[in-house]
């Protein structure tokens, strides 16, 4: 056990690792669907200048960029109990805050981070699509909203396919952080088995390993998902 | 009958409609012409509101429209039994020539498909694009995608097509094969058409209504023979003397 790097012990710790990798793809994928459903809503009352909602989004795009995800996870796990006793306390009404796994409280910090960057990125989208493709859905009867699902959504996830990818990306090594609100995912999961083994190097160069082998496969996902959503384009590939 | 009653629009200070009172009466072909920036355009696109007038009064006939007080239904409604052709064709890119065709026929319409895709064909055949039915947009020629807009529209058979500028961005001869297609359309199909162009030739033999407008006002309007060779106001003449020296020095 006296050398640098023991790859016996490496292949080990590998085997052991890797039942924290569905927690770690459970977080990033609820995270990512509710942060997708969120950030549509959010964009498409931008873009309606719906009143009040709008305001309110513009306050959450705010705060959800400004503030780290970790500040975030920590105001949810460790500053709402608190008031959400204050609130039993003045009206009697138990919330059962008590009762929430700490996971919850991960997905919604990872969520509310996430949402507002895609909030940015479908906006984005939206605006890229030629104002006249709105212009033609609408001059033939259809509704606002049938043109934006049936035309314009499907050609503004072209352009924020790569972007959503990145964000998604980005979100894989953002669970890494959940581990101080007490959920054992990845990188918890390392942690733990150091504080047994002191392997530090080993155990860490796998961690990495997994984290780079998650991401690969959800590259080329992507990448596939961006082409065939392009299926309608043709001429040369910038 | 498309009527408009004192119709006003401003873009910030910028007056472009400064009170258009005017009648297109049903089934004609209504050509309207004018210098860039005149309001034609405008106009067009305060019919199905794509732009929003000020104020006045639009009526397609049943419906009454206090441009004010427009609502969401009156709005829908109007563009339900409206179509248009767009300048730069405004084909949805995501679908192809047929698809284009069939989507107003499936969601607004509910149209079941087969039938759909029936009418679809019939009328891509009849702009002479049968065989690029499953062609994408950006696989067309202008000249192919202002055609399948034009089919698009007269799929819906709709009261009244509006046309704005339809041969615009087209090269000479491109805008030979769409204003054939208009032609054949004026011909045979009995809806309301108005046109926005520059390409007098085109009203002169087609038209059964000319409207010369100038600077957010209707200047004269009346019938081809009369508004191109004979115009009674100063300023239909000088812009028409531009277009007729023109085609002769073309010559």
């Amino acid at each position: 056990m006296n050398d640098i790097l023991e790859f016996s012990f490496m292949v080990e710790t590998f085997f052991e690792m890797l039942k924290f990798i569905p927690i770690t793809l459970f977080l990033t994928l609820t995270s990512m669907l509710l942060a997708s459903i969120i950030g549509l809503v959010s964009a498409v009352i931008l873009l309606r200048n719906v009143r009040i909602l709008k305001q309110i989004v513009t306050a959450y795009l705010l705060l959800g960029r400004a503030i780290p995800t970790m500040v975030m996870l920590y105001l949810l796990y460790f500053g709402l109990p608190i008031l959400l006793m204050a609130f039993t306390d003045k009206t009697g009404i138990a919330t059962g805050y008590q009762h929430v796994p700490p996971m919850v409280f991960a997905i919604l910090g990872l969520t509310l981070h996430t949402g507002a960057y895609l909030t940015e990125i479908f906006r984005a989208a939206l605006l890229s699509v030629d104002k006249g493709q709105m212009e033609a859905a609408l001059s033939i009867g259809m509704t606002w909203f049938q043109g934006l699902y049936r035309i314009v959504f499907r050609q503004a996830a072209v352009f924020a396919m790569p972007l959503f990818a990145n964000e998604f990306l980005g979100l894989i090594k953002s669970t890494s952080i959940v581990f101080t609100i007490t959920v054992v995912e990845l990188l918890g999961g390392a942690k733990i088995a150091c504080a047994e083994n002191y392997r530090y190097l080993e155990t860490y160069l796998v961690v990495a390993l997994m984290y780079w082998g998650i991401s690969i496969v959800f590259e080329k996902f992507f990448l596939i998902t961006e082409r065939k959503l392009g299926f309608f384009k043709k001429g040369v590939n910038l | 009958m498309i009527e408009f009653k004192n119709i006003h629009k401003a873009f910030g200070s910028n007056e472009v409609l400064k009170g258009i009172n005017c009648k297109i009466p049903t089934g004609s072909v209504t050509v309207i012409i004018g210098p860039s920036g005149s309001g034609k355009t405008t106009l067009l696109r305060a019919v199905n509101f794509l732009e929003k007038a000020d104020r006045g009064e639009i009526i397609l006939d049943d419906i009454h429209i206090n441009v004010e007080k427009a609502s969401k239904a009156d709005i829908h409604k109007i563009r339900q039994r409206t179509a248009m052709v767009f300048q730069m064709y405004n084909l949805f890119k995501n679908k192809t020539a047929l698809e284009n065709i069939m989507e107003g026929l499936l969601v607004v319409k509910k149209i079941p498909k087969p039938k759909a895709q029936e009418t679809a064909l019939y009328f891509l055949e009849k702009v002479g694009l049968g065989d690029k039915a499953n062609a994408y947009p950006s696989e067309l020629s202008g000249g192919q995608q202002q055609r399948i807009g034009i089919a698009r529209a007269l799929a819906l058979n709709p009261d009244v097509i509006l046309f704005d500028e339809p041969t615009s961005s087209l090269d000479q001869e491109l805008i030979g094969e769409v204003l054939e297609v208009m032609k054949k359309v004026a011909q045979e199909v009995n809806c309301t058409l108005v046109v926005v162009t520059h390409e007098i030739s085109f009203a002169r033999e087609v038209a059964d209504n000319i409207i010369f407008m100038d600077n957010g006002v209707i200047v004269e309007e009346g019938p081809p023979e009369e508004i191109l060779n004979n115009p009674k106001e100063e300023r239909t003449k000088q812009f028409l003397s531009r277009y007729i020296s023109l085609t002769e020095y073309n010559i």
